[in-house]
């Protein structure tokens, strides 16, 4: 093996960020300040944490306090490999899941000569690098220092080993993963037909449901120390799953135990070497696998008209709707669009079926009903146009007027966002049970949200489009996302504004306001959104010429 | 419809410039129906531009550009309406097969059910896609999404054909149906421009010819026409391009590589 190579392979998984970024490299070298910055922010976060928990545990004079705090930082140093192998997993595969949507993969180059430990090994390393790696040196900077502090330098040596030996066995998993995934996948395209393009979607959607979840169960302030706890007293009476063994030696080597120690990390080593073998196995066997296209339809073609034709679209209108929808199904990266409303439905749930402070606040509840459509029609809006990718060629030459490309990217963000309302909306009226004039009131200004903030985005979708899909669809600029997102959030406010006194009542800080007052600042709402919606759609529209005219790609 | 008779596109002093880089430098060309005209030049000399500009998807920074008696700025709409295109690289939308980018296409047209459903069966049993127009393009090779590229520029039958490299990746039966078809289509007075690397299919093919270099229009004309210019008389298509290109250093160039 050689390490040039390795780093080699590292280094063009790194620069092809710079295609996300869109930066345009005339010279062959780029400053190296920025792309260290991260990092180096994260150390001086780790090492601020770190010497924050040490003076705090040097300015406590209470001997037994001294005690626990010590053991609370000595069991969590033992839970932190489990914890960050989970974290790990979660982000790694994370990664790997958004880059299924890749359009151009960065495919291994099997026509250079390297081989496949290298490129299995720089894979594994190059999974770790960004938000992971940054994590990672926040963690390890403020157990370094920390330790220092407590006198328990040999043990927080010990447990930074276990943190980054952890993050590559988090990494090589992750690996086997991606490539019996693919395999896996190309089998089940193959046999399924149309219906994979379905399973495909419920099970994507699931999956990226179910790390929320775990995320979340591991991030809330109430499992966490729970968690702690468990893993350090209890991770010896599951040592048969090799991914504790790295915990297992520290608590072993807490407890002077240098025999089971040394057992265990070496076990750790042995694990890692074999996960590692079987993941160059399966790269060398699967690595340039490419999955078969599902095939949809068998037999003659047929044309028929669409539903959005008899909802009174022209023919042109109708075809893109389609065509969108389709998209949303079908790619990837848009499909987690549904994933969004989701999770936000779950966190909302556990907040106010966990929490009792929540649980007396119905109009508070009821924002289950609102959120979820708003922020899909936000974040939908803003990429619509966008995520035509490169293919806008087609568009642009096709015969479409503004107005039509305006009405109907409108009309299908409207609509889908209207539709994922209605199942939050039955879902949280079935768990959180709110007052009836509630339902009515929110499910009333959800709409309204939508309708504005779909026009709003939609300008924001048009000026910002980026059609870039190299390496990844990037489908709306960074600038133009984030001000579309301050905007969209202020006007909310604007029109949920006349609802505040209704809102105080129910939270009981002000007396009750007269009974009409709901529909009255209803109707309040239903003007600014009418406001906004208009001079929303009249910009959106020369924005649309604009674009249109200027079709340079 | 006679050949030659009026104008399909007619440019006068069109230009346009990319930052520092002159991408089309003021060019007249008049471009009659029903002819085949081809565009020659090395790479970067502006024959996408100019199908770009002609398409109205490029906005010229000088000239006038009038396509089917419309001026291009009043009338985008209407250009794009009778103009079949296909991109240098056409980039179609993977997620969807064959056969609903087809269709989507023709909607886009608005094309009538009837018409679409024979002209695209037709069609795909011409380029012998039939069989696999429900596979995703994501699983196509490229010869046959530039087949499907071309079904696409066709199937709305319009009366202007701008073709960037149509030939590239077709396997040699899909290419000679193509090459009949634009005959075929010409006599019948739809007018086609398309640009081309292949000197060959450019001379065997183009009633007349444009070379371009560096945004120029060095020549334009029929064969013998071009022979004139470049004082090079019997020469094939190859000899005239290189010579007035400046690029006939061919053997010096292969010398210099072989040390």
């Amino acid at each position: 093996m050689k390490w040039k190579n390795v780093l080699r392979l590292i280094r063009v998984d790194i620069k092809s960020g710079r295609l996300v970024r869109g930066q345009k490299l005339r010279r062959y070298k780029e400053s190296r300040v920025i792309q260290y910055v991260m990092y180096g922010g994260s150390c001086i976060f780790g090492v601020a944490l770190g010497l924050l928990v040490g003076m705090v545990y040097s300015g406590v004079t209470d001997p037994e306090m001294k005690i626990a705090l010590l053991l609370n930082v000595k069991n969590l140093f033992i839970a932190a490999p489990t914890l960050v192998l989970t974290y790990s997993l979660i982000f790694t595969m994370m990664r790997q899941i958004q880059r299924t949507g890749i359009k151009a993969s960065i495919q291994p180059p099997y026509w250079l000569p390297f081989t496949w430990v290298e490129h299995t090994l720089a894979a594994i390393v190059a999974n770790l690098i960004g938000i992971q790696l940054a994590a990672l040196i926040s963690v390890v900077s403020a157990i370094a220092v920390v330790s220092i502090f407590l006198g328990e330098i040999p043990f927080a040596v010990l447990t930074i080993s276990a943190l980054l030996a952890t993050a590559f066995l988090a990494s090589v998993t992750t690996e086997i993963f991606r490539v019996i995934q693919v395999k896996l996948t190309g089998a089940f395209y193959k046999s399924s037909g149309k219906k994979a393009i379905w399973l495909r979607f419920f099970s994507s959607i699931l999956l990226i449901i179910a790390f929320y979840a775990i995320y979340f169960f591991f991030t809330s302030g109430a499992n966490l120390p729970a968690i702690i706890e468990t893993l350090a007293g209890g991770q010896k009476t599951v040592w048969f799953i090799p991914y504790l063994w790295l915990g297992i030696a520290l608590f072993s080597f807490l407890n002077g135990r240098v025999l089971e120690t040394v057992a265990f990390s070496l076990g750790s080593v042995a694990f890692f070497s074999a996960l590692f073998t079987v993941a160059v196995k399966l790269n060398s066997r699967f690595g340039l696998y490419e999955p078969p296209a599902i095939r949809i339809s068998i037999g003659g073609y047929a044309p028929r008209s669409s539903l959005w034709e008899r909802l009174g679209f022209s023919l042109s209108e109708a075809a893109i709707m389609r065509k969108d929808f389709k998209a949303f199904t079908r790619r990837r990266e848009l499909m987690y669009f549904f994933a969004l409303p989701i999770i936000i439905t779950m966190i909302y749930l556990s907040l106010t079926t966990s929490t009792p402070y929540f649980q007396g606040l119905s109009f508070f509840s009821a924002l289950i009903l609102l959120a979820p459509g708003a922020l899909m029609a936000t974040s939908m809006g803003s990429i619509i146009i966008g995520q035509e990718g490169t293919s806008v060629w087609r568009l642009y030459s096709s015969p479409i007027k503004a107005e039509s490309l305006v009405k109907c990217k409108y009309a299908f963000v409207v609509i889908v966002s209207c539709a994922v309302t209605l199942v939050c909306s039955t879902l949280g009226i079935l768990i959180v049970r709110p007052l009836m004039r509630t339902i009515l009131a929110a499910i009333i200004e959800s709409i309204l949200l939508i309708v504005s903030l779909s026009a709003v985005s939609l300008i924001a979708g048009i000026k910002g489009a980026s059609f870039v899909e190299i390496p990844r669809p990037r489908m709306i600029r960074p600038v133009e996302s984030i001000i579309n997102f301050i905007i969209c959030l202020i006007l909310a406010g604007v029109i949920l504004f006349p609802l505040i006194p209704y809102i105080g009542t129910i939270m009981g800080f002000y007396s009750p306001p007269p009974p009409f007052y709901l529909y009255f600042a209803l109707a309040i709402s239903g003007v600014i959104t009418a406001i906004v919606t208009y001079g929303s759609f009249t910009i959106a529209m020369k924005n649309a010429k604009d674009f249109l005219a200027k079709a340079e790609i | 419809m006679v050949k030659g008779s009026g104008s399909a596109v007619k440019l006068v002093g069109v230009a346009k410039r990319y930052a520092d880089v002159v991408a089309v430098d003021h060019v007249d060309l008049d471009v009659k129906k029903g002819e085949i005209f081809g565009l020659l030049g090395p790479n970067g000399s502006g024959k996408s531009t100019l199908l770009k500009i002609i398409l109205a998807l490029v906005k010229p920074d000088a000239g006038s550009v009038n396509v089917l008696g419309i001026n291009i700025e009043k009338n985008p709409v209407a250009i794009k309406a009778q103009t079949g295109y296909v991109p240098e690289v056409p980039r179609l939308y993977e997620f969807l097969t064959g056969i609903e980018y087809l269709d989507f296409t023709a909607d886009l047209y608005g094309v009538s059910t009837t018409e679409k459903r024979d002209r695209i069966n037709e069609y795909l049993e011409a380029l012998e896609l039939e069989g696999r127009e429900g596979d995703m393009v994501s699983a196509y090779s490229l010869g046959m999404k530039q087949k499907i590229a071309l079904i696409s520029a066709l199937v709305h039958k319009p009366k202007l054909l701008l073709l960037d490299e149509p030939l590239g990746g077709l396997d040699p039966r899909s290419a000679k149906i193509i090459k009949d078809l634009l005959r075929e289509l010409a006599s019948k007075g739809i007018t086609t421009i398309m640009s081309t690397h292949i000197l060959e299919i450019a001379q065997a093919m183009c009633d007349r010819i444009a070379i371009m270099h560096g945004g120029k229009l060095l020549a334009t004309g029929n064969m013998k026409e071009l022979r004139e210019k470049a004082q090079l008389p019997g020469s094939n298509l190859e000899e005239i391009f290189l010579t007035l290109t400046g690029t006939s250093d061919i053997k010096d160039v292969v010398e210099a590589l072989m040390k």
